[in-house]
């Protein structure tokens, strides 16, 4: 099976949160009020029921002023730190066609993947006690329609596909905007999570955070501590403490005292 | 527009100015993001604030709210001292080489003919010169001193890049990188278009401003081009519509409407029918008797016949200098000379200027009729005082409020069928999805069952201005319920001699044998069934025109102007990019806007003007031929210009007791009013989901006057006007740069439109600052650019 | 003097030992279900616990009650468990103590060096044990450093503590037989109190 992605153009997108209200809709999500933080920002951050945020970040540069608006969700990537994490077996799946998904009737809401997230991507559901987040529309993707967001968005800023081909379109796109003078035009596709199913087109790619998006993410020491080496250890420290104590026994036996009982 | 959405990605630069389409045209945006990336188009924004249209541009321009006629008077005189103008366009296809008479002028302000005692113009010398046949005199060379090419170079000498500068405040720099940028529309293969939007028609010298933008299109050769054109952008889906239909002071198909003096048909059509001022012109506008007798055969029916004027009679009529525009009917409303007012998709305490004289004046009827979705701030407007005590603190109790509210709950778009017009004139017939709910009715069954019961009173009682309803036509299958598909066929009117439906308005005849509800709009429902409905895809011409989808008014044609896409040969200016073009025996392509059987060499290519050509020069608008630059009512500023004549001379400001201006004494700093792209202006605060996305009101304020006055975003600031306050969190940005004008730093606060006390998050009416003046040709309201001063709460 | 093997000497009494269960007991939950959630291999405990998200749900809860039951241990005992130079003498001998080779070690007193090392081992992992874990049971409103290191800490604390409690039990049943019931009944005979801790027993037979 093909492997798809998301290409965010961010030099085509406005801001307009179309995306934001599709998501919910389409994944039934409640509306709450929007929280002021001195921006155009809906929320100040992802939340269980709000798995897609236009981020909003305003700046002055040499070249006067920019206002980067930048489409955040989960990056479904190719080796997904909440995977990892992830206790539950099932409840984090990676479907064939490279979507990061979450079964719900499986999630325990120990809330690791959120830790486990290099991109800080799920959020835990105080009501439900399960974590969410974009699933890019893995019930509408199976059939064969694009994601909410991408079917809503007016400028084509998002488009949906084989990720080969996107991939594709994106490295051309960044060569006609460093053609058109965005010297240090580039592609996220960060190789630190090897590579991401969700692939941005920056005008400055030397600068994620500009962007809000984390420069060199890679899945957390500590995650990869815990999951690789310590994981070893402790085998070895339960394995050989049973084995341990067992085979003292044998060769040495219990120690006794003299008119012990028998 | 006169162009469309589709053929923006026509376009090698897009001038945006007086909108902000990435915020509120977001859909729409789209064809300039396709221009971008497949013309490599340049997108240039000029706008007081950084808006999330100039996040994207190319170059953007900041400008101080009201001073657009300025930039666009310093870009006319960029092309014409550069000589990047399309010289051949011009001369062929304007009024650039006529004369004018001798004796016109501008000196310190005013054009010539102005008359200090009266306050108004004698327009005498604003005309042209013309022979003895009164055909317009005309200098093809341009070199005449009186010739209109001369004249708009000499008019326009003034607006240096410096000029420029020290009105708008933006910088000499930015104003050439944007002059250069938008001047390479001016080759014969380049096509620029504008889009604006209430940015620039909410001004009091609006409809100059529009008319500098399409002197600007007119000099770049990009009128009739695709890719070009001036286009406004409209706020609402059937907005076009509205205006079509005659909905405010004109009848449908922008016929003027009756006024006393012209007590009869004749007398109508004498003073409303133009004589061609060249002889090649084909002067469209001549056949307007077949487009008002057709309309009074819709009115009428069979009792309206040559010998009673087809019932022109029994039609209301203003007098001679009456004007319906909604300042004066709600200064009218104010002053207690109105009874009653029927709000229909209208919310007037919450979009009219001046909040606190709307809820006055609204308290001064005895009877008012709010037909809506919601219950919205008009319905409710006597709930002002305990609502929103802290805004209108001179609001009445609701005890002491005589006027009794009807809330008439109608149906939403997606409960009706029929046609929306789109900024595009398409007209895209819809079905309807769903049942109103509860007791909401169609808006054609309200008005209806008002309309027989209304009649029913006026047969039994009498009264003035019976003959009117009584001789009205009423011939719906269903009369209290009037289906629309009824409607449109009767709108796009038929020969009353075959019964069958109109193809189009050529066939419109004046001697009653034909009607016609809006002559623009015949064709689109003809014999061969609703064109409104089609959604073909093709698209011949490779232009993305596609003459299949719905029906374009008029004419199906998708772009006005065409015929000037190609020159008096009918050759076409850019061969790759012709909408139209003159096989040698008939043309093809696009709806050509010309006689459709006529040879290129017939007629001058502007068939709706006496001229026959497009005009630089125009005396229809009242305060003068050419746009001038002159400063909103409220201004930081005394024109530098000309300080004597600041304001608009025939700028309308009125000065009931609830009517004040400020100075920038009091009120040092320019208020900017906008919508955000959350938001569909005062409804959808109703709903869920778009109430989540920017759910807080906030005053925008510039960085360096946040440090000033040190103020952190989030902290609650007061602004105030001469007609009131509002109280709000700070959102602190650099987005809106402080400005030197004048040699002053003038500051911007920026006041998004939304909010109210009606719907499901709260907020102050930002009208509640704006003033009560108005643009004289269009009646329009200035929202943009007044005074405010802003303080820590 | 003639041993009395017939008298129960008490050794610890209800307080300590209810302490002790309470705490071997909720260790045991928190170790077996903390387990299940480190590996997927030992998934299957979840379901023996009631389910993935009902572990994930009691698990931090089993914790409080250890943690709590440490602590009446830790009032009770922290005095007796401070090591002595007797007790360091034991520790660099230790090895001669786990084959039975008992010559040159000090005399034990109440506890002896190994048992108060465990004491303090489990005390100060239980103590990280409890710091990571509150952090871990509210990963939405901590701090992501401090869950970065938490995800790290918790389940190394807790497999040092498992490994010290097997050992713990291994002693306090098969290696040294009438322990346990110390521990479960509270008294021990003078031939085993005189055997595994001398001192202790010379100092409560003075009395």
């Amino acid at each position: 099976m093909q492997t798809v992605a998301k290409l965010i153009d961010t030099t085509l997108c406005i801001g307009c949160k179309a995306c934001e209200l599709a998501c919910q809709e389409w994944n039934d999500q409640e509306f709450t009020l929007g929280v002021f933080q001195g921006t155009y920002q809906t929320m100040p951050d992802l939340a269980h029921n709000f798995w897609n945020l236009i981020k909003f970040n305003e700046r002055e540069t040499a070249g006067g002023m920019s206002w980067l608006m930048t489409k955040y969700q989960c990056m479904h990537c190719a080796d997904p730190g909440c995977l990892r994490a992830c206790p539950a077996p099932g409840a984090i799946v990676q479907l064939r066609n490279g979507i990061v998904d979450f079964n719900h009737d499986h999630c325990i809401g120990c809330g690791y993947c959120i830790t486990g997230c290099p991109f800080d991507v799920p959020r835990l559901s105080p009501a439900t006690k399960k974590v969410y987040k974009c699933s890019l529309c893995s019930d509408r993707t199976a059939v064969g329609l694009s994601p909410a967001c991408i079917k809503t968005c007016p400028t084509n800023c998002l488009t949906f596909g084989a990720r080969d081909e996107l991939l594709r379109k994106a490295e051309s796109r960044a060569e006609q905007l460093r053609a058109d003078g965005h010297a240090q035009a580039g592609v996220y596709n960060p190789q630190g999570v090897g590579g991401t199913n969700v692939l941005y087109v920056l005008k400055d790619a030397t600068e994620p955070e500009a962007h809000g998006l984390p420069k060199d993410p890679t899945i957390p020491l500590s995650v990869a501590l815990w999951k690789g080496p310590l994981k070893w250890l402790g085998t070895l420290t339960l394995v050989g403490g049973i084995l341990g104590t067992f085979f003292h026994y044998v060769r040495f036996g219990p120690r006794t005292y003299e008119g012990q009982e028998k | 527009m006169t162009n469309g959405w589709t053929d923006v990605a026509n376009a090698d630069v897009v001038l945006v100015m007086g909108g902000n389409p990435a915020e509120n045209h977001p859909v729409g945006f789209r064809f300039v993001m396709q221009a971008r990336l497949q013309r490599k188009a340049k997108l240039v924004c000029v706008d007081p604030r950084f808006s999330r249209t100039a996040a994207v541009s190319d170059c953007y321009v900041p400008i101080r709210s009201g001073t657009d006629i300025a930039f666009l008077g310093g870009l006319i005189h960029y092309a014409l001292s550069t000589g990047k103008f399309q010289r051949e366009y011009v001369r062929q296809h304007t009024n650039a080489s006529f004369l004018i008479r001798e004796g016109f002028g501008f000196e310190d302000g005013h054009f010539s003919g102005w008359d200090e005692a009266k306050d108004n113009y004698h327009r005498d010398t604003w005309q042209y010169e013309v022979d003895g046949q009164g055909y317009a005199k005309i200098d093809p060379t341009l070199e005449h001193p009186r010739s209109v090419f001369q004249l708009m170079k000499k008019h326009y000498a003034r607006y240096t890049p410096e000029k420029v500068s020290e009105i708008c405040g933006c910088t000499v720099d930015e104003f050439r990188k944007a002059a250069e940028m938008v001047t390479i529309a001016a080759a014969e293969d380049k096509s620029g278009t504008v889009l604006y939007a209430l940015g620039w028609t909410q001004h009091s010298h609006a409809v100059q401003l529009i008319h500098a933008a399409a002197m600007f299109q007119l000099l770049m050769g990009n009128i009739g081009m695709p890719g070009g054109g001036v286009n406004a952008q409209r706020g609402h889906a059937n907005i076009q519509g509205s205006t079509d239909m005659g909905a405010w002071n004109m009848l449908p198909g922008y016929l003027k409407i009756p006024r006393a003096h012209w007590a009869t048909l004749d007398d109508y059509l004498k003073a409303n029918t133009p004589g061609k001022l060249r002889p090649d012109s084909l002067n469209y506008w001549g056949n307007t008797p077949k487009f008002m007798v057709s309309l009074l055969k819709a009115y009428y029916g069979e009792r309206a016949t040559r010998a009673n004027g087809f019932g022109y009679e029994w039609l209301p009529k203003a007098g001679e200098a009456d004007n319906h525009g909604w300042g004066f009917f709600f200064d009218r409303m104010y002053a207690g000379k109105m009874d009653g007012l029927i709000s229909f998709g209208m919310n007037p305490v919450a979009n009219g200027p001046n909040t606190a004289k709307m809820i006055a004046a609204l308290s001064r009827l005895k009877w008012l009729i709010v037909a809506e979705n919601f219950e919205t701030e008009t319905a409710a407007f006597w709930k002002a005082k305990p609502l929103a005590g802290q805004y209108y603190p001179a609001a009445a109790d609701p005890a002491a409020i005589p006027t009794e509210v009807f809330l008439l709950p109608a149906s939403c778009f997606a409960e009706k069928d029929g046609a929306f017009v789109n900024s595009s004139r398409w007209l895209q017939w819809k079905e309807a999805a769903l049942d109103p709910p509860g007791d909401a009715l169609r808006d054609q069954e309200i008005i209806a069952r008002l309309f027989l019961k209304i009649r029913e009173l006026y047969e039994k009682e009498g009264g003035k201005g019976a003959a009117s309803l009584l001789n009205m036509s009423w011939n719906y299958a269903t009369p209290g319920l009037p289906s629309l598909r009824e409607v449109a066929r009767e709108v796009n009117g038929r020969d009353l001699t075959t019964g069958k439906q109109l193809n189009g308005f050529g066939e419109l005849k004046d001697d009653g044998s034909t009607s016609c509800g809006n002559w623009i709009y015949s064709g689109s429902w003809t014999e061969a069934g609703n064109q409104m409905a089609r959604r073909g895809q093709e698209d011949p011409t490779g232009l993305g025109l596609y003459p299949e989808w719905s029906w374009s008014w008029p004419a199906n044609r998708r772009i006005l102007y065409n015929r000037a896409s190609v020159d008096r040969e009918g050759k076409p200016w850019d061969a790759s990019r012709a909408p139209v073009r003159w096989d040698g025996a008939r043309w093809v392509g696009d709806t050509i806007d010309f006689k459709s059987d006529a040879a290129p060499g017939d007629f001058s290519a502007f068939i709706m003007l006496p001229e026959g050509v497009a005009k630089f020069f125009t005396p229809d608008l009242v305060e003068g031929p050419f746009p001038e630059h002159y400063e909103p009512a409220e201004s930081p500023v005394e024109n530098p210009l000309h300080p004597r004549v600041s304001f608009n001379p025939l700028g309308k400001v009125f000065t009931s007791d609830r009517d004040a201006l400020g100075t920038s004494k009091d009120y040092p700093y320019v208020g900017i009013t906008y919508r955000l792209t959350e938001h569909f202006h005062y409804w959808t605060k109703h709903t869920a989901g778009s109430s989540q996305l920017q759910s807080n009101f906030f005053v925008e304020v510039p960085d360096e006057l946040a440090r000033e006055k040190k103020i952190k975003s989030g902290d609650r600031v007061r602004v105030t006007s001469a007609r009131g306050k509002v109280e709000g969190p700070a959102l602190v940005t650099k987005r809106i740069r402080p400005l030197t004008v004048n040699g002053k730093t003038v500051y911007q606060v920026g006041l998004p439109i939304h909010w109210g006390f009606a719907g499901r998050v709260s907020g102050p009416l930002i009208n509640n600052l704006t003033p009560s003046v108005y643009d004289p040709n269009s009646g329009t309201p200035e929202y943009k650019g007044f005074l405010v001063n802003l303080e820590k709460a | 003097m003639p041993l009395e093997t017939d008298r129960k000497i008490p050794r610890f009494d209800f307080g300590e030992r209810a302490a002790h269960w309470m705490a071997a007991i909720s260790f045991l939950y928190a170790a077996l279900t903390g387990l299940a959630l480190w590996s997927h291999k030992l998934y299957w405990l979840a379901f023996v616990f009631g389910g993935g998200a009902t572990v994930r749900g009691w698990h931090p809860w089993g914790g409080v009650v250890f943690a709590l039951a440490l602590g009446v241990m830790f009032s009770r005992w922290a005095r007796q468990m401070r090591l002595d130079a007797d007790d360091r003498t034991w520790l660099r001998l230790s090895h001669r103590y786990m084959v039975h080779d008992e010559s040159g070690l000090p005399e034990a007193g109440r506890f002896n060096a190994g048992q108060k090392m465990l004491f303090w081992m489990q005390s100060a992992l239980a103590l990280l044990l409890f710091a990571s874990g509150l952090v871990l049971w509210w990963p939405e409103i901590m701090p992501r450093a401090l869950r970065l290191l938490a995800i790290v800490v918790h389940p190394a604390a807790a497999l040092g503590a498992i490994g010290g409690i097997i050992v713990h039990i291994y002693m306090g049943t098969a290696a040294v037989p009438e322990a346990f019931r110390g521990m479960m009944q509270g008294w021990v005979r003078p031939g085993w109190a005189l055997s595994h801790h001398p001192r202790w027993f010379k100092e409560i037979s003075r009395h």
